[in-house]
């Protein structure tokens, strides 16, 4: 049986019951700066200065519950879809100006699970290849429920 | 096959489209994908499909790309499997010491051949020594632990006993080097060999501890933020080095087997 592209393949999670986890606290964004969308930032804005940058896949935020508290706090952040969005060197020659002229301190990059994400982090690996300055990368791989599949140094 | 590993699955069926009918035959639906934008190491790891399927399906689509080749499949037994479970994933910074640490298993590696080779009265065996204590005052020392010393555990509790241990460890290892220069200034063979002896046990244990505990420690408690510092603070730290001595450390190490060699074509010939 043909199941298709996992990036797009229907599923259904509503079996999962979220009742028992209803919290009555309201939480605060995390997020310090806008824009947020790779082709819409400026790599040389004031907050990637020697920030700590998150470089998400747009899918990540929905599928993790506490995405702001755990992975955006303390971060500048940038979304893109390496699927869908078009210009993509663009985004290739962003992450390179955070790197060498932003002078960035790390980079995370958050993708889903599905094959089509791996292209975000080859845009950064291909950024870092032909930048000149080297710094810390990290990938994080999210499930599509939500769970962190890895976390690694790469 | 690494060129098409790091693909677009689509740019590889344009060209091959048997490939596609391949992927098919093992659920991997990509042939309907309008975008295809998808590398194949991905989306062959990420279909995590059993170890031997995976190994077959690489063989079929190598030999489909490539039909003149003579393909193995344990070939891609590695590639297949990019993560292996007991491999510590170190920070970067972290890692540039681990990998500090293999240059200086070489050397530690070769020091019960030079024992066996030392001769008081060959120029060549002594320089050699000579040369080996530098390597270590520079490279292990001034290079290495010195990282360690002012910077990493800057960021860790420096009375915990591991700390302890492993500054304790320096210290020893500096007093054996210092043992053996004087010994070679004397020409006591058997201190000599006595204290690289030392050396060379002590070391081996030590960089043991470091890879497998001390630094997994260290790691886990460092923020991000924390491992972005210290990979600049190492940076700056080697900018600061002299670049022709490390080279020079380097030259070292990749001449040191030829060197042994020598000096035992001469020990023969003496005899």
């Amino acid at each position: 049986m043909m199941d298709g592209c996992p990036g797009s393949r229907m599923q259904d999670f509503r079996k999962k019951d979220t009742e028992a986890e209803e919290e009555n606290v309201k939480r605060q964004s995390q997020l310090r700066q806008w824009p947020i969308q790779l082709h819409l930032v400026s790599p040389e804005a004031p907050y990637y200065r020697k920030a700590d940058v998150l470089l998400s896949a747009d899918c990540v935020a929905f599928a993790i519950g506490d995405f702001h508290k755990d992975y955006l706090k303390g971060k500048s952040i940038a979304i893109a879809c390496p699927k869908l969005d078009e210009g993509q060197d663009e985004y290739v020659e962003k992450i390179k100006s955070w790197i060498d002229d932003a002078q960035i301190n790390t980079l995370t990059v958050m993708t889903m699970q599905v094959p089509c994400c791996g292209g975000l982090v080859a845009m950064v690996q291909q950024a870092l290849q032909s930048g000149k300055k080297k710094i810390p990368v990290k990938s994080i791989v999210v499930s599509l429920q939500g769970d962190i599949l890895s976390e690694e140094w790469i | 096959m690494e060129k098409y590993l790091i693909a677009p699955i689509k740019e590889i069926i344009t060209k091959f489209p048997e490939v596609g009918r391949i992927l098919e035959e093992y659920n991997i639906g990509c042939v309907p994908c309008t975008l295809g934008s998808c590398l194949l190491k991905d989306i062959v790891a990420i279909h995590n499909i059993p170890l031997e399927q995976e190994l077959n399906l690489m063989y079929r689509l190598e030999k489909t790309i490539y039909p003149d080749r003579v393909v193995k499949k344990s070939v891609f037994k590695k590639a297949a499997k990019k993560t292996n479970a007991k491999e510590i994933n170190y920070s970067p910074p972290i890692k540039r010491l681990v990998d500090e640490h293999i240059l200086i298993k070489k050397w530690i590696e070769l020091i019960p051949v030079i024992i066996e080779n030392i001769n008081n009265e060959s120029g060549d065996s002594r320089q050699l020594i000579l040369d080996g204590l530098d390597f270590i005052r520079f490279y292990a020392d001034k290079f290495h632990h010195a990282k360690e010393e002012d910077i990493l555990f800057e960021y860790t509790d420096k009375n915990s006993d591991i700390i302890k241990t492993i500054l304790q460890d320096h210290e020893s290892a500096r007093s054996h080097v210092r043992a053996t220069s004087e010994a070679l200034k004397r020409g006591n063979r058997n201190l000599i060999a006595e204290h690289l002896n030392a050396y060379k046990e002590l070391l081996k244990e030590h960089i043991k501890k470091e890879d497998e505990i001390l630094y997994p420690w260290i790691d886990r408690d460092l923020s991000t933020t924390q491992v972005g510092e210290l990979f600049a603070k190492f940076n700056e730290a080697e900018v600061k080095i002299d670049k022709e001595t490390i080279e020079k450390c380097k030259s070292f190490i990749k001449e040191l087997k030829q060197r042994i060699e020598n000096l035992k074509i001469k020990k023969e010939e003496v005899k």
